[in-house]
């Protein structure tokens, strides 16, 4: 009996290793020939399930029409994407292939959620494979035998149109030199429009595959693709081989843990992922692509010396925050906008200023909500002391996460950000004292220092308004000190700052502290603000948030994450009842500021000014 | 018309006024010259005076470039890289541009026949006989005389008849450099039209009709075959050796 | 102090399965110009790249000042006193270039990880950094950003930079490219002066700025040594001329 449960946890591993074999398979494919890390894989994933219910409500086209077409519908929709979307990066650096991604996938998550809800729509198994057979030490049920069957044919299939036919030498030589492949007078823009329309439709013929296992949900891509990315972390990228092979293998992993230690099952990849990190930075193949340098950096200030503009607008813009509660404006709303501003900002210091794209800063932000609300609530500690308390515990948790991390760049570094984020939500889910779900309620109010007064909103929001200015000064000391200055350098020609001697990765390690522990302060205020911590602060699409209203706001300005954070807080606000389509704008936005203007809000009024802020 | 095509060669490449930039820096100021068809014309000069950045324009792989680069009378200044290599220009870049995730038969089979006419495989193995002997080996595996030929090879399959050669003898040993002065003379013979980029003085005086001198990004002087003895000082001066 | 400062033993360097570098024994005398050169794909820069430990060599060693250096990393290197420059020119664009400038000093005497301090503390750098500036010509230029300099002064700022940190030895990757002949006798007069005091290798392709300058040459071709000794040896060596002109 034991024997039996062992080997259907092994054959659930093995399913669900033939997804992440044929998601990271398509990825690296992607990857290979646009040097994009396809965020929206997910999301393509989740429409080839679509397709197939589609396909058989609408036209009456069954399972097995629908494991062809729905394949080549999304490779078609696929293909127009990068001819619309993606091809205007191509020269970017790739950290902007996956924000704007990233924004697809918020677009298509948010439309299938608004036209079907968050729930599962039921598909059922084709005929010919329903029932099982009795392998004597397990029952085998044959839709499942024959998804990993299957998964396995098409990754082999895969492999050797890639390694062994003619078409494949094309790719495999633009991969290497596209230019040199161009001037043989061979399409090559073409061939990157093909090679992401397959990718996508691998991704695609997963979600068809699952549709009859899983149901089909709008949601259903968003978190598997964010243990892909752990998969290709730990396999690298580098060969085709290496990743279907590391998807079975951390499927079966995570069965095996299912049976031996099911408390773990949910985390198993990402602590997985996390020590093969630690033993071996570079990830098991050890031939990753490394950007050198990031270019997601704003543009060299023309304005030598100006930054003391940035800090007198500052001054004005806080003095009319501080009048504020003479109007009627609702604080309430202010004072969540500072607190995201707040997280924006201390974000802002680690891309805008140290070129690194952390994908993961939700960690903070919600670890310092729980710690601070659990501390004042449990053990019933002043508001200080809750407040130092977040925010020691996130210097602690930047502190293990930057060494898990750092030494790795470009779009390793915010995909392994993104992993040690979601392990800690999945920590969150099941730890007792966050109350799960329901997270933890009704944060006591008591008096700050003993006389500042919690409850009364006036005070509160003096108390927000402070902790927000002292964040920004800090980050505004941080970049124009000794230490920002090592910084900026790193950021504008990495070799030369080694080649002077300069220990780099330990000033981006300082960076990384430093930018975790201010996005835990901003989590700490918040639960005050809010009156409660829960899971939302620490999913991905908070972090997703996080790097939205820096974007839109403006990278490395000082005033840029207080603009976005306005815009962004407000649209959610005013665009409650919208629903899901907030998520749809939000991922519009994205795209937008990825396509069309990088420099944000403040960044392009800067330029016209002719100012820096 | 057929008479004047009789009576005169016809040019295979007219290149006019090219200029090219690196992103903001700016690279060529003007080339100007021209290819006769049959005929094998080098360009000479020190580093970083533009022969590379030349032959890239020519083929489309510079992001920014204007001018005219009129190829068997198509002008190509609008074209991309793609359609320009299928107008039949074979190109051999610098440093050869061997594909290591290719095998020498992959690397030698990459480029698409764009005219007919072109050697066949047994003509190949027949100029290269090495590269018979090593078809599966990786093509990077191979010695650097090997890929040069390999780099060659896969473009005279091609039926391209106007050949472009970047540096051919760079880093090659002396015995291998004669074995390229022939082949070179082999496709000559042929018909073949070849512009080539060379730093190997007595290599390029033995395989070339015409020197285009370049200097900042401009021909600042062009020899014939006859004249390069009498100038002997005059291109030392040009080359800073 | 022993006679050589830099010595590498059959240094081999291979890129999927080319080799780039092989067998490189080179020795460089304490305070002496020594010019690396060859032809094109010769491997010059890819033995620069070695010594400065941005590659790591396939086999052979390295040793500075007698210590073997061949598995550390390259910040290490540079703070033992061994600076490098680039081929292309390696300035901070955002910078001005007193700012380039003391970014190096910033280095060299500590104080780098202060993020709760004023960038005003640097301050303490002006005199020694315009003092730099002077001596290479930039005067002028202190509050130009590095990015709006023409090419020439880019090295030289470059120069600047990495004499802030008062290295030993110097690796200089083609410092002339590029130039126009007046920057090419300015900056050469600039190498002459720093190498008084200094150990300089660099990798040149001008041969009269060599010859004028450099005490020994080394001639590399297809990754190999061919020839070593002085300007007179090394032109009537046989070989170098058949590398390098075919002739």
């Amino acid at each position: 009996m034991a024997l039996n449960a062992l080997f259907s946890q092994l054959l659930i591993g093995l399913i669900n290793g033939s997804f992440y074999a044929l998601l990271s398979l398509g990825l690296a494919v992607i990857f290979g020939m646009l040097n994009i890390i396809n965020f929206a894989h997910g999301a393509f994933y989740m429409i080839g399930a679509f397709a197939a219910y589609f396909l058989m409500a609408s036209a009456g086209i069954g399972y097995w029409g629908a494991l062809i077409l729905a394949p080549v519908m999304v490779g078609l929709a696929g293909m127009a994407t990068e001819r619309l979307l993606l091809r205007r990066l191509a020269k970017m650096d790739h950290l902007y292939g996956l924000l704007m991604t990233f924004g697809l996938a918020l677009v298509l998550q948010g439309v299938f959620q608004v036209a079907f809800g968050s729930s599962g729509l039921p598909y059922p198994i084709p005929e010919a494979l329903t029932g099982g057979v009795n392998l004597g030490f397990m029952f085998l049920p044959l839709y499942r035998g024959w998804v990993v069957v299957f998964s396995l044919v098409a990754c082999i299939a895969t492999w050797y149109l890639i390694e062994r036919t003619r078409l494949g030498a094309y790719l495999r030589a633009a991969t290497e030199n596209p230019s040199l492949v161009r001037a043989f007078g061979i399409n090559v823009p073409l061939m990157i429009t093909v090679t992401y329309g397959f990718g996508v439709a691998l991704a695609a013929l997963a979600g068809v595959l699952s549709a009859p296992i899983n149901s089909v949900r709008p949601l259903m891509g968003a978190d598997l693709i964010i243990v892909v990315f752990a998969v290709v972390v730990i396999g690298g990228m580098g060969s085709i081989l290496g990743s279907v092979i590391t998807g079975f293998a951390v499927g079966v992993v995570e069965g095996l843990t299912k049976y031996f230690y099911p408390e773990a099952s949910s985390t198993v990849i990402f602590v997985l992922m996390v020590l093969i990190l630690l033993v071996k930075p570079t990830g098991l193949t050890g031939r990753g692509i490394e950007a050198t340098q990031s270019a997601v950096a704003p543009e060299p200030a023309s304005a030598q010396g100006r930054e003391r503009v940035a800090l007198m607008v500052f001054g004005v813009v806080v003095i009319g925050l501080a009048l504020l509660p003479l109007t009627s404006v609702y604080p309430y709303f202010i004072m969540q906008i500072l607190c995201f501003a707040l997280v924006a900002g201390a974000f802002n210091l680690l891309i805008g200023h140290g070129g690194l794209l952390s994908f993961g800063h939700a960690m903070f932000f919600g670890s310092a909500g729980y710690i601070t609300a659990h501390a004042v609530k449990v053990w019933g500690l002043p508001p200080e002391l809750g407040i130092l308390a977040g925010v020691a515990a996130c210097a602690g948790l930047a502190a293990l996460a930057g060494a898990i991390s750092i030494r790795r760049q470009g779009i390793y570094f915010a995909m392994i950000t993104l992993a040690i984020s979601q392990m800690l939500y999945f920590v969150y889910l099941r730890a007792p004292f966050t109350n799960g779900e329901d997270g933890i309620q009704s944060i006591p109010k008591d008096r700050m220092f003993g006389v500042l007064d919690l409850a009364d909103t006036t005070v509160l929001y003096y108390v927000v308004l402070a902790g927000f200015i002292l964040g920004t000064l800090a980050i505004y000391r941080t970049i124009n000190s000794p230490f920002g200055q090592v910084l900026k350098s790193i950021r504008e020609n990495e070799p030369r700052a080694i080649s002077l001697g300069y220990r780099t990765t330990l000033y981006k390690y300082v960076a990384f502290i430093l930018s975790g522990t201010l996005a835990g302060f901003a989590g700490s205020l918040k639960v005050f603000v809010v009156q409660n911590a829960s899971l939302t602060d620490v999913h991905w699409s908070m972090s997703g948030e996080i790097v939205l209203i820096t974007l839109l706001g403006g990278l490395g300005t000082l005033l840029g994450p207080l603009a976005g954070a306005f815009v962004i807080i407000s649209s959610q606000h005013h665009l409650a009842e919208f629903g899901q389509w907030v998520t749809v704008l939000q991922g519009a936005i994205f795209i937008a500021c990825v396509v069309a203007f990088r420099r944000g809000i403040v960044g392009e009024l800067a330029k016209v000014l002719k100012i820096s802020l | 018309m057929t008479a004047e095509h009789d009576t005169m060669t016809r040019t295979a490449l007219k290149v006019g006024v090219l200029n090219a930039w690196y992103g903001e820096s700016h690279v060529l100021h003007g080339m100007d010259f021209d290819v006769a068809e049959g005929e094998v014309v080098t360009l000479l000069g020190r580093n970083g005076a533009g022969k590379t950045t030349t032959l890239k324009a020519i083929m489309g792989l510079m992001e920014k470039r204007s001018g005219s680069v009129e190829f068997g009378g198509v002008e190509t200044i609008n074209l991309p890289a793609n359609r320009i290599g299928r107008l039949g220009i074979g190109y051999c870049p610098e440093e050869r541009g061997i594909f290591s995730s290719l095998n020498v038969e992959e690397n030698l089979l990459l480029p698409p026949v764009v005219r007919r006419g072109g050697l066949t495989t047994e003509d190949i193995f027949d100029l290269f006989p090495n590269l018979l002997e090593r078809l599966y080996s990786q093509g990077t595996k191979l010695s650097g005389g090997e890929q040069q030929m390999l780099a060659i090879a896969r473009i005279l399959r091609t039926g391209a008849q106007f050949i472009v050669l970047d540096e051919p003898t760079e880093g090659l040993a002396p015995v291998i450099v004669q074995q390229i002065g022939r082949t070179i003379e082999r496709l000559r013979q042929k018909g073949f039209t070849i512009l080539l980029v060379e730093q190997n003085l007595r290599f390029a005086t033995s395989v070339a009709d015409r020197f285009c001198v370049v200097e900042h990004g401009q021909v600042i002087d062009t020899l014939t075959r006859a004249d390069v003895d009498a100038s002997t000082a005059k291109l030392n001066s040009y080359l800073g050796v | 102090m022993s006679e050589y400062l830099v010595e590498t033993e059959n240094l081999c360097k291979e890129f999927k399965g080319f080799a780039a570098v092989s067998n490189v024994t080179l020795k460089v005398r304490t305070g002496s110009i020594h010019a690396l050169i060859g032809p094109n794909g010769a491997g010059k820069t890819t033995c620069f790249n070695l010594l400065t430990k941005f590659l790591k060599p396939t086999a052979g060693t390295i040793r500075y000042r007698g210590q073997d250096i061949t598995d550390l990393p390259p910040t290490d290197v540079a703070r033992r006193g061994m600076v490098r420059s680039f081929q292309i020119s390696a300035v901070f664009p955002g910078m001005t270039a007193l700012e380039n400038v003391k970014l190096a000093l910033q280095r060299a005497r500590g104080g780098s990880f202060d993020f709760w301090r004023s960038r005003s503390a640097l301050r303490a750098y002006d005199t020694r950094a315009r003092e730099l500036l002077d001596d290479v010509g930039l005067g002028d230029f202190a509050g130009t950003m590095a990015a709006e300099m023409p090419y020439g002064r880019k090295r030289a700022l470059e120069i600047a930079t990495t004499l802030a940190l008062d290295p030993d030895m110097l690796l200089l990757d083609e410092p002339m490219a590029g130039m126009a002949h007046e920057e090419i006798d300015r900056i050469s007069a600039l190498i002459r002066r720093i190498g008084k005091n200094r150990t300089i290798l660099m990798v040149e392709h001008n041969l009269n700025v060599v010859a004028d300058l450099s005490d020994e040459i080394t001639v590399l071709a297809r990754g190999e040594i061919l020839a070593q000794g002085s300007y007179r040896d090394i032109a009537d060596h046989p070989g170098v001329r058949e590398a390098y002109l075919g002739v």
